[in-house]
């Protein structure tokens, strides 16, 4: 919500510390702010169990009152409503007892319909919302000041029949629709809860969400109806969410601000509608079912220093927490413990709070802990360490260790982990029909809508990729081998599974190097796999899958310790299909290969000066022999080249020129061959 | 012949394994597709609660049938059908405490649970579906939350560095109370060459003190029992300790991403 600084002034007798300062306040003790907009506006991000009373200017005074430790003038929830005259115009009648918890309706003729004055424009301007007349902006006013949603309708535009106008609070019927105040039509769903004139039967409002555009205030209004209400906030939330109409209005309904508020609203509305627009009030209507009202009304905390203490870690004093309280503005009552060995006891002493009616968060003694911990600070919080565990206790391990033994296993048989997916296709995989998968209702991925049932398919998505960036990423390698240890999901049950993925890159490809693989991790580390229908290729060339045993697994972890690996800071690599190129050398007996590779290097970084974008990814010795050539011993390095850009596919066009350079800078030494 | 390498979140959980379990911390586990009570009602998230919208759940099509006992079964039946992959890694809480109580074993409970969660929100460098979290849980006569602030303290001075240090802010989830936000204060690892970069202050968790509904509806008094959980992400560590630019190139499948670290293998 933004909030205007200058706005809050209004609270304070002294001058509020800069909007940054606040915003660092508010940040450690209350809530994160999500931006700060300019010098006087800030954005917070109130909390979703504070919504209910600091989506409000005065919810947010209230806050920097207590952690700044400053007096709030004047609170208008502090003071009591005076009883309002009842109205002999107006007729409500609620025909769903289930979504509404409160509806107040106030009759005022005579309003002058004109511009807001200055202030009032600035002040609602300030937090980016729009003036539109001095009646609507007298609602919208309320609403940012106090947090009670208020809507006024144009009386002239209900039906009058016998004197009297009749609201009607009831849900929609069939292919009922609503043109809102902004000119969208909604068709509404059957069951949303609206706000109908009696008389027509017409909608004149979506209930907690958004006025009609049937009963708009223009300039021409001279009596108007004010509602100050109170609906469901799960409903509420539902019709949002239904017709995606998101509202000042809904968002604090939804996040169920106190039907106490609605009085509230309706007296600072009805004095500001007085005030810039005159007009007199006729009287009001409340429906404010008892038992509403008695669950309405805050239950009494009790909470002693000790436990306080005992749950934040703290040894704060009787008068610090009193000093806490004092400036949240509770009222409470403090009963000190007569210890009758001790004498009385500050510490065991009881705080008995009565929560505001707002604060609809503080339901049990551990909210107030929390009040305490916030105000005072955090960084009073001093860390501690955890005690030794109790003997006969230990840290364990077992399950995760026997995983990681698994893990370590197959990196030292040059297997290297991969993670990939769990959402999966929906069509067949490996011979199995799809209807074994778990579907989701909602996938984020349209081509990936269920769960994966194997990891044998990602692997060979894997092992294909994996084989065409091999060069780049393991230079001269003979294989690729490659493994996922993850969750599969069948229809009945979880299950650890272990694949792996295995291709040849040089050479002939192995037809029993999984399954021996296999074979010998079943042999080594007894218990580990649980089903053993691995096949090499039975799921694609080179791809094989078990499951593991969970129960075995915490057998072989028990004393077991995971080899450490530190990385260091990752390298990013290109987006760019990269470019190979060989190059082999004659050279006299006794030359070094680091004589080569730097000469190799040094022709390409003086080639590329001018198009820095070229990288020399890797250089790689694949081949070195030597032979007798006209009776001298001469030997022959092979290196692979691996050439890439960060910004684009490098072209033949470019590359020859290059591999030509670097041929001449060699051939100036040595004989490329 | 040349070894394979360890997926960076493998490497990450065993160093987050091996300081909290020096801290008797154990490691915990429970399924990747939770029933609503375990993810949702039994963490003080009752149905319709706007909490749930917090979190953008996966649900699936139709529930599925899971292996809880009948008596379990009647009480709270649907509920208890698998219906959503897990939101949080908060579930595990109370599965292991549930296990735990059913087992006869009273606290001191200490366990960390590691493990891949799921959210229904748009993808993009810093975003992805599916993740992995380290959830923390210490539940004791005594525990408090100076013992969460010496317990991280302790844990990111080891997985970031002798200088990193931690802070909390005020913050909200249905499941602690208090609840607080956890920021890290710590220098990024430089890359070779480069000059070392400024420390500077990061969100990476949440936690609180357990709220004491949830140590209730596990079986326990909360009147005798209290502690800390925690819960955060183990991607954001990695990326912000190594300088990984893109959060989607963990669960790729990409040999490319593996190794893009440099490893030394102690």
């Amino acid at each position: 919500m933004k909030i205007s600084r200058n706005w809050l002034q209004e609270y304070f007798e002294q001058a509020l510390p800069s909007v940054e300062e606040l915003a660092e306040a508010l940040t450690f003790h209350s809530f994160e702010i999500e931006e700060v907009v300019s010098s006087d506006v800030f954005d917070v991000k109130v909390l979703p169990d504070r919504a209910a009373d600091c989506l409000s200017h005065r919810g947010v005074a209230r806050e920097i009152g207590a952690v700044l430790n400053q007096l709030v003038l004047s609170d208008s929830l502090r003071h009591p409503v005076e009883p309002f005259p009842e109205s002999g115009s107006l007729k409500v009648s609620i025909d769903n007892q289930e979504k509404y918890l409160r509806y107040m309706a106030a009759y005022v003729r005579g309003v002058k319909v004109g511009s807001s004055p200055a202030w009032l424009k600035e002040a609602l301007e300030s937090v980016g919302q729009r003036s539109i007349n001095n009646v609507v902006d007298a609602t919208n006013f309320v609403m940012l000041n106090i947090g009670q949603p208020l809507h006024a309708f144009d009386a002239a535009r209900l039906q009058e029949v016998n004197g009297k106008f009749s609201i009607l609070v009831r849900e929609s019927a069939p292919e009922e629709k609503i043109v809102t105040l902004t000119g969208e039509e909604y068709a509404l769903p059957e069951g949303t809860l609206l706000i109908t004139d009696a008389n027509t039967n017409a909608p004149i409002g979506i209930a907690g969400v958004k006025g009609g555009k049937a009963a708009e205030i223009s300039n021409d209004t001279i009596d108007i109806i004010i509602e100050s209400a109170n609906f469901d906030g799960v409903s509420v939330r539902k019709t949002s969410q239904a017709l995606k109409l998101w509202t000042d209005a809904s968002q604090r309904y939804q996040n169920k601000i106190s039907p106490e508020l609605a009085s509230y609203g309706m007296r600072d509305v009805l004095e500001l509608i007085q005030q810039v627009a005159g007009g007199e009030l006729e009287g009001v209507i409340d429906v404010y079912p008892p038992e509403v009202a008695h669950a309405a009304k805050p239950e009494p905390l009790e909470i002693t220093v000790e436990k306080i203490n005992a749950v934040l870690g703290t040894s704060y004093t009787a008068g610090d927490v009193k000093h806490v309280f004092d400036r949240l503005d509770f009222r409470f009552q403090f009963i000190p413990f007569m210890d009758p060995e001790h004498g009385p006891s500050e510490e065991k002493g009881t705080y008995i709070v009565m929560p505001p009616f707002e604060r609809r968060d503080l339901t049990i003694p551990e909210t107030l802990i929390e009040e305490v911990g916030r105000i005072l600070g955090y960084e009073q919080v001093k860390p501690e360490q955890m005690p030794e565990l109790p003997v006969g206790r230990s840290a364990d391990q077992a399950r995760y260790r026997g995983i990681e033994r698994v893990k370590d296993f197959l990196t030292e048989r040059g297997f290297t982990e991969i993670s990939t997916q769990t959402f999966a296709a929906e069509e067949k995989e490996g011979g199995k029909s799809a209807d074994e998968k778990i579907m989701l209702a909602n996938p984020l991925d349209q081509t990936r809508p269920a769960l994966r049932s194997s990891l044998a398919e990602n692997m060979e998505d894997a092992l294909m990729r994996a084989t065409n960036v091999a060069p780049r990423v393991l230079g001269p390698a003979a294989e690729v081998k490659l493994f996922e240890i993850g969750t599969i999901f069948k229809k009945d049950s979880e299950e650890l599974s272990l694949v792996l993925g295995y291709k040849q890159l040089t050479g002939k490809q192995s037809q029993t190097l999984l399954s021996q693989t296999l074979q010998d991790l079943a042999a080594e580390l007894p218990g580990a796999v649980q089903t053993l229908e691995m096949q090499d290729g039975s799921f694609g060339p080179g791809v094989g899958e078990c499951i593991l045993s969970i129960d075995g697994l915490i057998a072989l972890g028990k004393a077991y310790e995971p080899r450490k690996v530190l990385l260091g800071p990752y390298k990013q690599f290109s987006q760019y299909p990269f470019a190979l190129r060989d190059i082999a050398v004659w050279t006299p007996e006794g030359t070094e290969e680091s004589e080569v590779s730097s000469a190799i290097v040094g022709a390409f970084q003086k080639h590329v000066e001018d198009m820095n974008d070229v990288q020399l990814a890797r250089i790689d010795l694949f081949d070195r022999f030597s032979k007798q050539i006209d009776a001298e011993e001469k030997v022959s390095y092979a290196f692979r080249l691996v050439f890439e850009s960060f910004e684009r596919t490098l072209s033949d066009a470019e590359l020859n020129p290059l591999m030509d350079a670097i041929t001449a800078a060699l051939n100036q030494k040595w004989q490329v061959r | 012949m040349a070894e394979g390498r360890l997926h960076p979140i493998t490497v990450a959980v065993r160093e987050i394994a091996d300081i909290f379990g020096r801290m008797g911390f154990g490691v915990a586990y429970g399924p990747e597709l939770e029933d609503e009570w375990h993810n949702f009602t039994s963490l003080n998230v009752p149905p319709g609660h706007p909490a749930r919208d917090m979190q953008d759940t996966f649900w699936l099509q139709g529930a599925v049938a899971t292996n809880v006992s009948a008596s379990e079964k009647e009480s709270r039946e649907k509920e208890l059908e698998r219906s959503v992959l897990r939101t949080h890694t908060s579930p595990v809480q109370m599965r292991y405490m549930e296990e735990q109580v059913k087992a006869g074993v009273m606290p001191p409970y200490r366990v960390i649970v590691p493990g891949k969660v799921f959210r229904n929100e748009a993808t993009d460098a810093t975003h992805e579906a599916q993740f992995y979290q380290n959830e923390g849980l210490a539940i004791g006569e005594n525990v408090t939350l100076a013992h969460l602030k010496g317990t991280l303290d302790t844990f990111f001075r080891e997985y970031l560095g002798p200088e990193a240090k931690v802070r909390f802010r005020p913050s909200f989830f249905p499941f602690t109370e208090p609840s607080v936000e956890v920021d890290v204060w710590f220098k990024p690892q430089a890359r070779a060459g480069e000059p070392e970069s400024e420390g500077r202050w990061l969100e990476v968790m949440g936690g609180g003190m357990v709220h004491p509904q949830v140590i209730e509806n596990a079986g326990l008094d909360s009147k005798k029992y209290q502690g800390f959980a925690f819960g955060g992400g183990i991607e954001r560590l990695i990326m912000v300790k190594h300088g990984v630019n893109d959060v989607r190139l963990f669960h790729s499948g990409d040999l490319r991403f593996v190794y893009g670290f440099e490893e030394n293998v102690q």
